[in-house]
């Protein structure tokens, strides 16, 4: 084969992977806008589900899923910016480095189902909490904790030595170095990975469905051992019956609902990322 | 008071580190703890084809192979895909529209895997069905399509990184010798980015392995090995599918329970060992040019 | 400070810690759960201050859960097996029957239309023990059959098990795919048209028919109301709610509201016999 003629197929096969790809993707966005604002109304907004969750709406199960993801937010943000702090400014040996290292890999690596096992041994069974939002949450804390580390310690290490060496020669002690110089930046890189951690806490399904949720009758909960409902375990309850119309079409709604608050995060988490590579000290 | 607080800001984030390490370290062993009545009394018995917790059988074979079945056809198809679609986004696309490309891939990256399984069951596995006139739609293959096009943004966004981040230099000199553009990609910026690819490759594989809605409602979850074995439109269990619908209704404490456990310590052994291996390997590769 | 802020926050979970005790857990069957979710909906109407969070998840869920006292009542749709009253002995399991109704070997309406409408429990027994895989075999069309089993502590399985092939956890050989809810097993039944599966008789309608049985004295049972009520369908089963002890408190009444007659009631509007008769 001649070099020029290799260099087309090569060519042609990289456009068919590319078209191929993005139609796929595509396809995606398409069938959940296009399936889903069929369902979606100001009513399906705003009304309770009822029978199966094929009729009504899933106004409880928004407010689950924000609860979730709420308490998540706030169990994981400082514990995260500690750490991220505590590796780039008071870590010195290179051994301790690497474990931490390791150990945030690690946590970032546990598979989904495997935070929803831990949680009903350690939660509801050992501590004997029952299925609760709150358990939800800081399961999904410690699942989106590695995300808010490391964008933080991004964040926190793009900050050049002579600041700090500056700060320092002002006779301030270590910690006030931190709140002056590294805590701003610190806060605004953790931000952006919360922004992204919240964007996969709130699609997760297996972590939450032993532990946190409920089919029916649940409502905004009133105690922090109570189950809610939200929408992946819905839209999983609603899957499982995909061949009546009606709940097929809720699961639609519910999807494009979940996808709009996934992106809604992500976005944000995106924009703020440009923003701030921007900044050059 | 400044060496008060300077105390207490020390605290607070070494407290912060340990409570990231102990957690960590707390999920390892709660499982192995509750892995062990199994991994005692089963023991290798583990590794055999029977399922019957009512009879105290926990053999987990059908289960590893249909996880490995699963990834690879995942792997088969999102690898080659995904490497190539980063080689159009890197190298043909023009620069200004790379931006607007790679942001909307990465947002798809995040679509929820429940979403997948939805799409499946009211769209892939009918049309699975009636393409190979099966009489049900939810097949090993099945599961490995979506769970494919689950991975094929991971697998985009980090091949183009790689490839983007080769200095352009590369690619001027490599054109001065008179190469193809196809050489240019094959010759040289393939094998410079090479280390950096597998790790993509190797983090899809990751979270392939551990994916479980999409997977639990489209793989069949029968606890068998297809016959003959690559007669892969058949339905199957993965490691995942089997806890998301057993665990639930196994009782704490139970050998049935333990053994659950069991296969899920397997599974995040596996994927751990994954994971630091990349990591180590990657930290490796990192290139001074 | 963060820190105060977070570990005030977990103190503040921990001293609302217990559920309030107008609140009633309820999780298992899916077979159960149309009945309760619905009565626990009217139940909320007439009770406003009162709450009950109802849950799926199977009879295994149901009883595993009230063993471990994580809720007030389990719905079940079978017994309670000896492993699991020997794994919670500080439970006393009490059983509240609420309702009849019949577990139904059922099929994909495209088989029922070809003539597939009664099988002798032999001839089913063959199919989910891998004996018979072809519809060909039995005057069907020439296909194979798709054979759906249920996850082994659903309550459907277990009746369903007992009867047809002598042991309540026996494994089906024959069985092609494995699901859980009876939703899920409708929607399997739905989508194919060579299907074999068992369902509760509730679950019934035009894409997925329940099938008579063909008894050994040459009668044609019909999966009917009436014939479960008579007791002449072969399998039937009583669905059952479990609690720990004597129900006190708003258990107890919900309990009651859904043995009045009103509650009798949305028992027959969802396809059961209800007890009262």
């Amino acid at each position: 084969m001649s070099r020029a003629l290799k260099n087309n197929v090569y060519n042609t096969l990289i456009w068919t992977a590319a078209v191929l790809s993005i139609a796929i993707l595509v396809f995606l966005i398409a069938t959940l806008i296009w399936k889903g604002m069929g369902a979606i109304s100001v009513g399906f907004l705003t009304s309770a589900s009822e029978n199966f969750g094929s009729e009504g709406g899933i106004l409880y199960q928004i407010i689950g899923s924000l609860a979730l993801t709420l308490c998540a937010a706030v169990c994981s943000f400082p514990i995260a910016l500690g750490v991220a702090i505590y590796k780039s400014e008071y870590v010195k040996s290179k051994v301790f480095q690497n474990i931490t290292d390791t150990i945030i890999y690690s946590l970032n690596g546990i598979p989904s189902i495997i935070f929803g096992i831990f949680g009903l041994i350690f939660f509801v069974n050992i501590l004997q909490t029952g299925v609760s939002w709150f358990v939800g949450g800081i399961i999904l804390a410690m699942m989106i904790l590695p995300t808010i580390i490391l964008a933080s310690h991004q964040a926190i290490r793009s900050i050049p030595n002579s600041y700090r060496e500056n700060a320092q020669a002002l006779g301030l002690t270590q910690w006030q170095v931190i709140r002056a110089v590294i805590f701003p930046r610190g806060i605004n890189g953790a931000f952006t990975g919360l922004l992204l951690g919240l964007a996969r806490a709130i699609g997760e399904t297996a972590p939450i469905m032993f532990i946190a949720t409920a089919f029916s009758g649940v409502t905004v909960p009133r105690t922090f051992l109570e189950p809610v409902s939200s929408l992946p375990t819905h839209i999983l309850a609603l899957a499982q019956q995909a061949t009546n119309p009606q709940a097929l079409q809720n699961a639609w709604g519910s999807s494009l609902v979940l996808v709009s608050l996934v992106f809604i995060f992500s976005i944000s988490a995106l924009v703020r990322r440009i923003q701030y590579s921007k900044i050059n000290y | 008071m400044l060496v008060f607080q300077n105390k207490i800001g020390k605290g607070y984030v070494l407290a912060s580190t340990y409570l990231c390490i102990a957690v960590t370290l707390l999920i390892f062993l709660i499982l192995f703890w509750n892995s062990y009545p199994a991994l005692s009394t089963v023991g290798f018995d583990l590794f055999t084809m029977t399922w019957n917790p009512a009879k105290d059988q926990f053999g987990v074979l059908s289960m590893l192979f249909g996880t490995l079945a699963v990834t690879a056809i995942a792997l088969l198809i999102a690898v080659p895909l995904g490497i190539l679609t980063a080689i159009f986004t890197s190298e043909i696309l023009p620069n200004r529209y790379r931006l607007y490309v790679k942001s909307a891939i990465e947002l798809l990256a995040g679509i929820p895997s429940i979403i997948y399984g939805l799409i499946g069951i009211a769209l892939v596995s009918p049309w699975i069905a009636t393409l190979f006139e099966l009489s049900s739609g939810r097949t090993l293959v099945t599961a490995g399509i979506l769970l494919a096009v689950m991975i094929l943004p991971t697998i985009i966004t980090l091949t183009d990184d790689a490839l983007h981040n080769i200095p352009q230099q590369y690619r001027e000199t490599s054109k001065g010798l008179g190469l193809y553009p196809f050489e240019i990609i094959q010759k040289t910026l393939v094998p410079i980015a090479k280390r950096n690819i597998a790790g993509a490759v190797l983090l899809a594989l990751g979270r392939a392995l551990g994916e479980t809605m999409a997977v639990m409602l489209l793989v069949g979850s029968i606890d068998k090995i297809p016959e003959p074995f690559y007669n892969l439109l058949s339905p199957g269990q993965t490691i995942t599918s089997k806890l998301g619908r057993e665990v639930g209704e196994s009782a704490f404490g139970s050998l049935h329970f333990s053994a659950l456990n069991a296969i899920g310590f397997l599974l995040l052994l596996l994927v751990i060992t994954l994971t630091i291996g990349t990591q180590v390997y990657m930290r490796k590769g990192i290139r001074t040019v | 400070m963060k820190n105060i802020l977070v570990i005030g926050f977990v103190l503040l979970a921990l001293s609302c810690s217990k559920p309030k005790n107008d609140t009633v857990r309820v999780a298992g069957s899916t077979t159960v759960l149309p009945v309760i979710s619905v009565a626990a909906e009217r139940y909320m109407k007439l009770h406003p201050d009162s709450r009950i969070i109802v849950n799926a998840g199977g009879s295994g869920v149901g009883v595993n859960q009230v063993g471990s006292q994580q809720i007030e009542i389990g719905m079940i749709s079978r017994d309670i097996t000896q492993k699991e009253l020997e794994q919670y002995p500080e439970t006393s399991f009490q059983i509240h029957a609420i309702g009849r109704d019949a577990v139904v070997p059922v099929v994909s309406s495209e088989l029922y239309n070809a003539g597939i409408t009664s099988l002798t429990l032999e001839q089913i027994a063959k199919i989910y023990r891998g004996e018979i895989s072809n519809w060909k075999e039995l005057n069907g069309p020439d296909k194979d059959i798709l054979v759906i089993d249920k996850e082994a502590s659903r309550g459907t399985r277990h009746v369903f098990m007992e009867i047809v092939l002598g042991d309540k956890e026996a494994v089906a050989q024959g069985a092609d795919l494995v699901l859980g809810a009876n939703n899920e097993e409708q929607t399997a039944l739905t989508q194919s048209d060579a299907a074999l599966g068992i369902l509760s008789n509730a679950w019934l309608n035009d894409d997925v028919k329940g099938i008579s049985i063909l008894m050994p004295d040459g009668s044609i049972v019909e999966p009917t109301l009436e014939n479960i009520i008579n007791n002449k369908f072969p399998i039937t089963r009583d669905l059952v709610l479990v609690t720990n002890g004597t129900p006190t408190g708003q258990t107890k009444t919900f309990i009651d509201f859904i043995m009045s007659p009103e509650g009798q009631e949305i028992v027959k509007q969802n396809g059961y016999v209800s007890i009262s008769k």
